[in-house]
């Protein structure tokens, strides 16, 4: 039986399982914002607060980085937080597809991901935007 | 036919830390998860059976000193959990185990040829025959500690003990320090683990949270599954949407142990 106090540092078992390790950070985290000034202890736990509150708001998906860097110019622009853009983008995509506007089937191909049967093929639906953005732009 | 079982055994030369609850808990959840499992009760004192709502009975001194069969002595006290009972006469069987050949072995050539996938033992506080004898017969050791000086003296006292055990070439799998009656708010155990994490690393468990319930359920002769199985003694305490420490967390680490 090793004497623990022996065994070099390098040690892997001196590593500590991940939940005491997680634990042990809480609880120093709770120790060291004990001794900070009261409004200090306040402010953090009002920013707790609103993370926790975020939470349930947040997703996250994986986009093309073109789709991204044209929410973020976009809202750039606009001077409004890309989330909204977002969300207004989605609430229109919602609206198409109840009304049939937009019809899924024409991008959809084969997927071989045992979670998937589909895959979307974005780059010709990013085209597809792209172009209309573009004639619009043009006739206006 | 003969299996492969695993021996545990629940250790700290100091009394009140936990050993026979952490015992029959995990002892009755391994025995809910399809293990067949056994727990012997080493300790005079005889809590496994009260714990389990079940009589106290000299089923170890049959076992040992009368040399009647194990599946005579043992009791059914769950479905898929028997136990080896134990008493007053269990001071019996040290006198009588102190005078045998062979005797730091007697318990694991009684246990090894059992038809059983895990034993647990429970250990009495002490440094005795039978205490040896169930080192010995053990392959890995999970110590339950409070968080207390004196508490983790007792755990560096139980390493020198398996040290002296394992010098006189028994090979152990390994151990764990299971930290128990554990207070996330006091500064006294945030200190305590820090210096237990340095020492041990990652033969520290995730804790067993301070619990009420943990007091109330032997006094109904009910485990903690049966009184109360989402207490926080059992899921653990909430932290960053996950559950960390309690005894459902002990048994998985438990499982691994086992399947190693």
């Amino acid at each position: 039986m090793p004497d623990p106090k022996s065994r070099p540092a390098s040690d892997r078992s001196l590593e500590l399982d991940p939940s005491v390790q997680s634990l042990t950070e809480a609880m120093e985290r709770r120790w060291s914002e004990a001794s900070l000034p009261r409004r200090q202890r306040e402010k953090l736990a009002r920013e707790r607060a609103k993370i926790q509150a975020r939470k349930p708001q947040r997703a996250t998906y994986d986009l093309p980085p073109v789709l991204r860097q044209r929410l973020k110019q976009l809202s750039d622009s606009l001077r409004v937080p890309a989330s909204q853009l977002a969300a207004l983008a989605l609430l229109r995509f919602f609206q198409d597809l109840d009304s049939g506007a937009l019809d899924l089937g024409k991008f959809k191909t084969p997927s071989r991901s045992p979670r998937y049967d589909w895959n979307l093929e974005l780059p010709e639906l990013y085209q597809f935007s792209e172009r209309s953005r573009k004639t619009r732009a043009r006739d206006s | 036919m003969q299996t492969a079982v695993k021996i545990i055994a629940f250790a700290n030369q100091k009394g009140g830390v936990g050993k026979t609850t952490s015992a029959v808990t995990l002892a009755h959840a391994l025995a809910a998860r399809g293990k067949r499992a056994l727990l012997v009760d080493l300790d005079p004192q005889g809590h496994v059976a009260l714990a389990l709502g079940l009589p106290r009975q000299p089923s170890l001194y049959r076992l040992v000193v009368e040399s009647a069969p194990l599946s005579e002595v043992a009791v059914r006290a769950r479905p898929n959990l028997e136990i080896i009972a134990g008493d007053k006469s269990t001071e019996q069987v040290k006198r009588a185990v102190t005078l045998s050949d062979f005797r730091e072995s007697i318990l694991a050539d009684l246990l090894r040829r059992s038809p059983y996938d895990v034993v647990l033992l429970d250990l009495a506080p002490s440094l005795d025959v039978l205490h040896i004898n169930g080192l010995t017969a053990a392959d890995f050791v999970v110590i339950p500690t409070r968080l207390d000086a004196l508490a983790i003296d007792g755990v560096q006292e139980l390493l020198k003990t398996m040290a002296e055990v394992a010098r006189r070439g028994h090979a152990f799998l390994g151990y764990a320090v299971l930290p128990t009656f554990f207070e996330r708010t006091t500064r006294e155990t945030f200190l305590q683990i820090q210096a237990v994490g340095k020492a041990f690393g990652r033969r520290v468990w995730p804790p067993i949270p301070q619990d009420t319930r943990v007091r109330e359920a032997p006094a109904l002769g009910k485990t903690l599954l049966e009184y109360h199985p989402d207490c926080t003694a059992m899921r653990g305490y909430p932290e960053n949407g996950r559950r960390v420490g309690g005894y459902w967390q002990a048994l998985d680490r438990l499982e691994e142990v086992l399947h190693a």
